[in-house]
């Protein structure tokens, strides 16, 4: 599903990623973990295109990408089959809950309006989440804004959903109601990405877990493996 | 971020304190007789804008003015023993600056019964007649082609704002006639020229001086009409008055006047004659402010109803493109984005009556003549999108990237993000400052007069010059004025009060 290969990139004349090495095969759940500024984001960002790398190849859902800036179509296609889940959520603030969710269908995948917002509805309830249709990103609490932006990236039906530390923002009653619903996700077979520094969520979600340090690959194994030390 | 030039709403305050400043001369007590002797200096006013043959820059002699009645208020200055001082004015305006350091007005001031109500007039030193002029190649050629309605409807003429000629056209009824007022009889000229407007009319001496200047046009039937020239003086300044009345008595009857006038080609015998005849005029009735009030509000409520157009075609039209040349300039092509701050840089740059002007008046020159009202408002959205744009371009970028981000990952264009994510949330942002200059673009339609375009602040200052009731009218003005600005910012506030809830 994802092929990383010798993935480089210098910012600003600091190594942030150094010739890593990184495959995801289908219904696998990556989780990576490492110290802050260890290049674990920059990786996730490499990897759907938000940012652009200076040497090796990112192949994704049949995708190459190549070093250097990318064209925007070929961007496009990645995008539609990664979707990504962000720290601060990062909900449209102009729109409702089931808008959110309803506005890439509608607009990338050209799905009629009706059509998009009962697909919408029923993602929201999936998550939990169907009684706040109508509620705007900001009265909503942190971990409702993150079932809803987790449920905005399922209905483009992406083939991997990359998460950059999903519940870092959330206080632990609400990271665990994001938790469960990963960990729902990876029974269904979802493949996922999942860049964390909570260890109970690569524990229950994880089937392989890479650890990052100094833009370096320095362990990749089981949770159990990885996680021990 | 923004301009301070434009401020929150229309203040019916500051709106009166400016008319109280323009118009303090007319409360304040001018210089008397004696106080004009003591200084050695009589101040005379005129309009040297396009104001040959009365007075004008001397061609040979930058910075001097010359024309008849520069030599004239030389003359009448020397009678009373001094010296003559000119002060510039808009024509129209002139006699508001008796009384502010002007002691009188020589200007090609028609002797009319609502001016000798208003003002002192002294005896005529000039008799003109008016004269309709239009293209060579075109069909007019006489006043009375005018009574039945031209190829595209009523005929356009233009006439100097507030001059008898003006006043003649709005009153002939039988003329299928729209009525164009200038502020100089010049730009009247080169419209009828440009093709802009069908016709000018004004005095015949004015023609006569420009008609080589402007080869295209000819005097479209002979002269008619007209009367007499008259010096202005305050009506506290009884003396002055009567001096500068017998120095142009003894002017003419010495034959000098005569010799003046031969000199500027204005046929001294004919004028010598003219005046000796001149009826007596009498002064108008003053008529009361119920009646004037009765008779003024339909015109200053049209008035603000094309304030009320102006602003409310310009200003979504400056919002459509403000908005074009922000999101062009954060996110268009890199050829583009130099192009677009050229663009920003220059429109801001410059005065907006000077790129009224120039769509106005230059844009026929090579080709494009728009009607006043088209010119208008795409001078006022011109000038404001660039304004708008400003606006809008730090709209978009107080927008967290994180949402760009976020749409971005779906697979979503940029275009598409921008539309769907990116420009709502930037146009909600930016709603407070953006209803504050429509709120200004109220004010600002008021520089639409300079390109014939009528609005509230020219129609109170041409109903108040001719009724002499300035104080009053200003007071109504100030009223219509504030009905319009009050909802707007009842909206800006709950605007405000919106985004601060949400925020
Ligand atoms: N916008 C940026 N400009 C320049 N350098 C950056 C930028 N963002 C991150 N970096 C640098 O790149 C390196 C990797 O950063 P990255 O954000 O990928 O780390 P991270 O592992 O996600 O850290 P955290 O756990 O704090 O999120 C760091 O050295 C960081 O300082
Ligand atoms: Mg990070």
């Amino acid at each position: 599903m994802i092929a990383v290969t010798g993935l480089t990139k210098a910012r600003g004349g600091v190594t942030a990623l150094a010739d890593v090495d990184l495959e995801v095969r289908p219904g696998e759940v990556t989780a990576i973990v490492g110290p802050s500024g260890s290049g674990k984001s920059t990786l996730l960002r490499c990897v759907n295109g938000l940012e652009t790398f200076d040497a090796g190849s990112v192949c994704i859902a049949g995708h190459q990408l190549a070093p250097g800036p990318q064209p925007p179509r070929l961007l496009e296609r990645v995008r539609r089959d990664a979707g990504m889940v962000f720290q601060q959520f990062n909900l449209f603030a102009n729109l409702s809950a089931v808008d959110n969710v309803a506005l890439a269908p509608r607009v990338v995948a050209g799905m009629a309006t009706e059509e998009a917002r009962r697909r919408a509805i029923g993602l929201l309830d999936r998550v939990g989440l169907a009684s706040f249709a109508a509620a705007r990103p900001g009265t909503l609490s942190g971990g409702q804004q993150q079932r809803v932006a987790i449920a905005r990236a399922l209905a483009m039906e992406p083939k991997v959903i990359l998460f950059d530390e999903p519940t870092s923002a959330l206080d632990p009653a609400m990271s665990e109601e994001v938790l469960e619903v990963i960990v729902d996700l990876a029974r269904g077979g979802q493949t996922m990405v999942v860049v964390t520094h909570d260890h109970a969520l690569a524990r229950r979600t994880a089937t392989q877990v890479v650890e990052l340090i100094a833009g370096r690959i320095t362990r990749l194994g089981p949770p159990a493996a990885v996680l021990a030390g | 971020m923004r301009d301070m030039r434009k401020s929150g709403t229309i203040s019916p305050v500051a709106f009166l304190a400016t008319v109280a400043l323009t118009f303090a001369a007319v409360q304040t007590r001018a210089a008397e007789l004696d106080e004009v002797r003591a200084r050695g200096m009589l101040v005379w006013a005129a309009d040297q804008e396009g104001g040959g043959p009365h007075v004008f820059p001397d061609a040979d002699a930058p910075g001097q003015l010359t024309g008849f009645e520069v030599e004239l208020a030389g003359m009448i200055a020397a009678e009373l023993g001094v010296k003559a001082r000119f002060q510039q004015g808009q024509w129209d305006r002139l006699p508001l600056l008796l009384g502010r350091s002007v002691d009188c007005v020589i200007n090609g001031i028609e002797l009319l019964p609502e001016r000798k109500r208003d003002y002192r007039c002294s005896r005529p030193y000039y008799a003109y007649a008016l004269q309709l002029v239009a293209r060579r190649d075109g069909p007019i050629d006489d006043l009375e082609k005018l009574g039945a309605p031209g190829p595209g409807g009523r005929w356009r003429v233009g006439a100097l704002t507030g001059s008898a000629a003006e006043a003649l056209l709005r009153s002939r009824h039988d003329l299928e006639v729209d009525v164009i007022g200038y502020d100089g009889t010049i730009d009247s000229l080169e419209q009828v020229q440009s093709g802009v407007i069908d016709a000018a009319l004004m005095d015949d001496c004015i023609f006569n001086f420009y008609a080589d200047r402007f080869a295209e046009l000819r005097a479209a039937g002979r002269p008619f009409g007209g009367g007499y020239y008259t010096v202005l003086t305050a009506h506290d300044t009884p003396r002055l008055a009567v001096a500068i009345d017998e120095a142009i008595g003894r002017i003419v009857a010495d034959g000098r006047l005569k010799t003046l006038y031969d000199r500027w080609d204005l046929a001294g015998r004919q004028q010598v004659l003219a005046l000796r005849d001149a009826a007596e005029i009498p002064a108008a009735d003053r008529r009361s402010f119920a009646r004037l009030a009765a008779e003024a509000m339909p015109m200053l409520l049209a008035s603000a109803g094309m304030t009320v157009l102006l602003a409310c075609l310009a200003f979504p039209l400056a919002v459509v493109v403000g908005l074009g040349i922000a999101l062009g300039r954060l996110h268009g092509p890199p050829a583009l984005q130099p192009l677009l701050a050229a663009y920003v840089e220059v429109v801001r740059g410059t005065p907006l009556m000077l790129q009224l002007y120039a769509i106005f008046f230059l844009l026929p020159k090579v080709g494009l003549a728009l009607p006043a009202l088209v010119a208008a408002i795409a001078g006022l959205a011109l000038n404001y999108s660039a304004y708008e744009s400003e606006i809008y371009r730090a709209g978009l970028k107080a927008v967290p990237t994180g949402q760009l981000e976020a749409a971005l990952a779906l697979g979503m264009t940029k275009w598409q993000a921008l539309r769907h994510v990116i420009v709502p949330q930037a146009v909600r942002l930016v709603m407070p400052p953006v209803t504050n200059d429509f709120i200004a673009m109220f004010k600002d339609t008021s520089v639409c007069s300079a390109i014939t375009v009528i609005e509230l602040t020219k129609r109170y200052s041409v109903l108040a010059l001719s009724t002499g009731r300035i104080v009053e009218l200003a007071v109504v003005t100030a009223l219509l004025y504030l009905a319009m600005s009050w909802p707007l910012s009842i909206l800006s506030r709950r605007f405000e009060s919106r985004q601060e809830r949400a925020a």
